[in-house]
């Protein structure tokens, strides 16, 4: 009996977990329909109301940038599906990123994060970069990450929102918890709305006839487009709450060859600059084409302008730059996808194609004020 | 203090002689412990064998910051001592310290106005004839979280969130309109930030420099070796930033002793020792 107090012990114990689990906050609503997995999110970050709400103001504020200038918004426009709407970006103090800005939409699902980076898998990781790097300056808060912290205790309604959307922690007021706010405000903007998604809903009017056979076109074996853009985000580099193995993609799609060595221009060598592989040369995420037709320019370096370029590009299977520093024909490329074998299309199948990409567009996600700028009256 | 000397003694498994000296203080107690003295160690940077600073002269600096770690000194026997160095909740900790030659001042735009030169810590060296350090971050710390991290691993400017790990090294010197500076950095690293694995090329610099008195000399920085093949009349300014096939970083990396691109690895000639 003398293990009696002992057993007691740890029958209380297990009682008061079982009372504090059931006790927690109720599950996050993520919106979504019913054919649609959750994200997977970290374990130390999960998902509140009052969180999202947090990472919101955040999101918007342009203190969070060392010159006051910009806030994450200037490179991820609401209305552009969070892109900017340039070939390149340009940071708080005028230097141009050598890519342009990639969607926030449905990124709680993106396996990597960004256009080439095989490290970054999670949306609290990547979001230091753009405030604290500097090669390029993007917010410009290198240095001074102190700063986002005292921010956050210094004004009322951050103060607020930080201590409810961090209850247990017992100094909240961390630059670690301003990027878990803002990645989670990131991963809550999903996009499932589209004409494309009522149509497979069963609405069979939601899409054009020529959309429709766009579709088919596009994910047939004749384009291949779907081995890339395949999934319901439209990329090969997605994962979600319900899938155990590491889903990533990258792929040269014959944009450049330079000196006919496969070379990219030395700012912009994709999977290469991380890996140092030369096979790696040129390899970059397929981007998820959701919202596709609001985020032109194209490519990691917008160097295409429109979607039918885009089609034409596919079609040839590689671009051809006659001249300059940067020619070179890249359906020659040695590190070509496999995929990117160019195909035969009639100008009326490209234009179906085009329908079918502007079907993807979901209109919601543009207005919905859930992620809308809430420093704007 | 016995949480660090642990910790040492974890990290020095690889040299016995250290490890069986930690191991007598210990558990052995005081009477037979070798005493610990206090250390101190100072930087300089310097062009052509003149000190070089931010906002002065013909040459100056654009920035230099670097991480210092493993520190050790040779006794006057030729056996190798660790130097415990002093936590100190900002610039140093037990086995990684920061030294910071830049203050914001003139082309020293990246930086802050705060300096530091010095390493300060303890060691059972008597006679100490050589000292021996690494320019760079111990892998088991270059990839942890940096906003867990203690100080001096908690400054954004120094952490590469692109690459997972730290900048080791950010110098630069400007002249005129023109200007070169260094990004060095682990790359090509494997696995996901949380859960880095290993890297291709770690790029932290040995320094390993006999004829050493702490109480005598200094340890320059001579950045005149560092970058002694760029050119810095050509008007245009350069950079590297430890990418695999930046030909800027060949010269640089030569300099630090560091392999790259198919060149082998070397003694670095960046790092001396000036009386």
């Amino acid at each position: 009996m003398r293990y009696l107090p002992v057993l007691l012990a740890t029958v209380l114990a297990v009682c008061l977990l079982l009372y504090w689990q059931n006790g927690a906050e109720p599950a996050y609503d993520w919106n979504l329909p019913a054919d649609i997995p959750e994200p997977v999110v970290p374990a130390d970050n999960p998902m509140s109301d009052v969180k999202v709400e947090l990472g919101r103001w955040l999101f918007y504020d342009t203190r969070l940038s060392g010159n006051g200038s910009m806030s994450c918004e200037n490179c991820h426009l609401q209305r552009l599906a969070f892109t900017d709407g340039l070939p390149r970006s340009v940071g708080s103090t005028g230097e141009t990123h050598p890519r342009g800005s990639m969607s926030l939409v449905n990124t709680a699902y993106a396996s990597r994060l960004t256009w080439a980076n095989p490290l970054l898998d999670r949306l609290e990781d990547q979001a230091l970069t753009p405030l604290f790097g500097d090669r390029p300056v993007e917010m410009g808060k290198g240095g001074r990450e102190s700063e986002v912290g005292a921010l956050l205790q210094s004004d009322e309604r951050y103060r607020k929102l930080t201590k409810a959307a961090f209850p247990n922690d017992e100094n909240p007021y961390s630059v670690l918890n301003a990027v878990r706010a803002i990645a989670a405000f990131v991963r809550s903007i999903n996009s499932y709305n589209s004409p494309y998604d009522r149509y497979l809903a069963g609405e069979a009017d939601a899409m054009t006839p020529a959309g429709v056979r766009g579709m088919d076109l596009f994910f047939s074996e004749r384009l291949e487009c779907f081995h890339c853009h395949g999934g319901f985000n439209f990329t090969d580099s997605t994962t979600h709450a319900n899938v155990n193995i590491d889903r990533v993609g990258f792929h040269n799609n014959g944009l450049y060859n330079l000196q006919e060595t496969g070379a990219y221009p030395a700012d912009n060598t994709g999977l290469y600059d991380m890996t140092g592989e030369a096979r790696d040369m040129g390899r970059f995420k397929a981007p998820s084409l959701r919202n596709i037709a609001l985020t032109a320019p194209y490519m990691h370096d917008g160097s295409i302008e429109s979607l039918a370029e885009v089609i034409n590009h596919y079609k040839r299977g590689g671009r051809l730059i006659e001249t300059g520093p940067n020619s070179g024909d890249g359906r020659l490329s040695p590190f070509r996808s496999e995929f990117v074998s160019g195909f035969e299309l009639t100008d009326d199948e490209a234009r179906d194609l085009l329908d079918f990409l502007t079907a993807l567009t979901d209109e919601t996600v543009l207005t919905n004020e859930r992620w809308s700028n809430p420093h704007r009256p | 203090m016995i949480r660090s000397l642990t910790k040492l003694l974890m990290r020095s498994a690889k040299r016995p002689a250290r490890n069986c000296l930690l191991v007598a203080l210990l558990f052995a107690g005081s009477a037979c412990s070798p005493s610990r003295t206090d250390i101190q160690l100072d930087f300089v940077a310097t062009w052509n064998g003149e000190t070089i600073r931010c906002g002065k002269g013909a040459v100056q600096l654009s920035d230099l910051r670097f991480y210092v770690s493993d520190l050790a000194v040779t006794d006057a026997k030729g056996v190798e001592h660790a130097v415990l160095m002093t936590s100190d909740g900002r610039w140093q900790q037990d086995n990684v310290a920061l030294i910071d030659l830049e203050n914001a001042a003139g082309a020293c735009a990246n930086g802050d106005s705060e300096m530091r030169s010095v390493i300060t810590g303890t060691t059972t060296a008597a006679g100490i004839s050589a000292v021996q350090f690494v320019v760079g971050v111990p892998f088991s710390q270059n990839h942890a979280n940096p906003l867990l991290a203690d100080a001096p691993l908690n400054d954004s400017a120094m952490h590469w969130h692109w690459r997972s790990g730290y900048k080791f090294l950010r110098a630069g010197v400007a002249t005129g309109d023109d200007s070169f500076w260094l990004h060095l950095g682990s790359t090509g690293c494997e696995g996901t930030v949380q859960n880095i694995t290993s890297c291709a090329s770690p790029n932290r610099v040995a320094v390993d420099l006999s004829g050493f008195s702490p109480e005598n000399d200094r340890i320059a920085i001579d950045l005149s070796a560092l970058f002694a093949n760029v050119d810095l009349q050509d008007g245009s300014p350069g950079d590297c930033s430890s990418g695999p096939s930046e030909e800027n970083c060949t010269m640089p990396f030569s300099a630090l002793g560091l392999s790259f691109a198919g060149n082998p690895a070397s003694r670095q000639t960046v790092f001396r020792i000036q009386q």
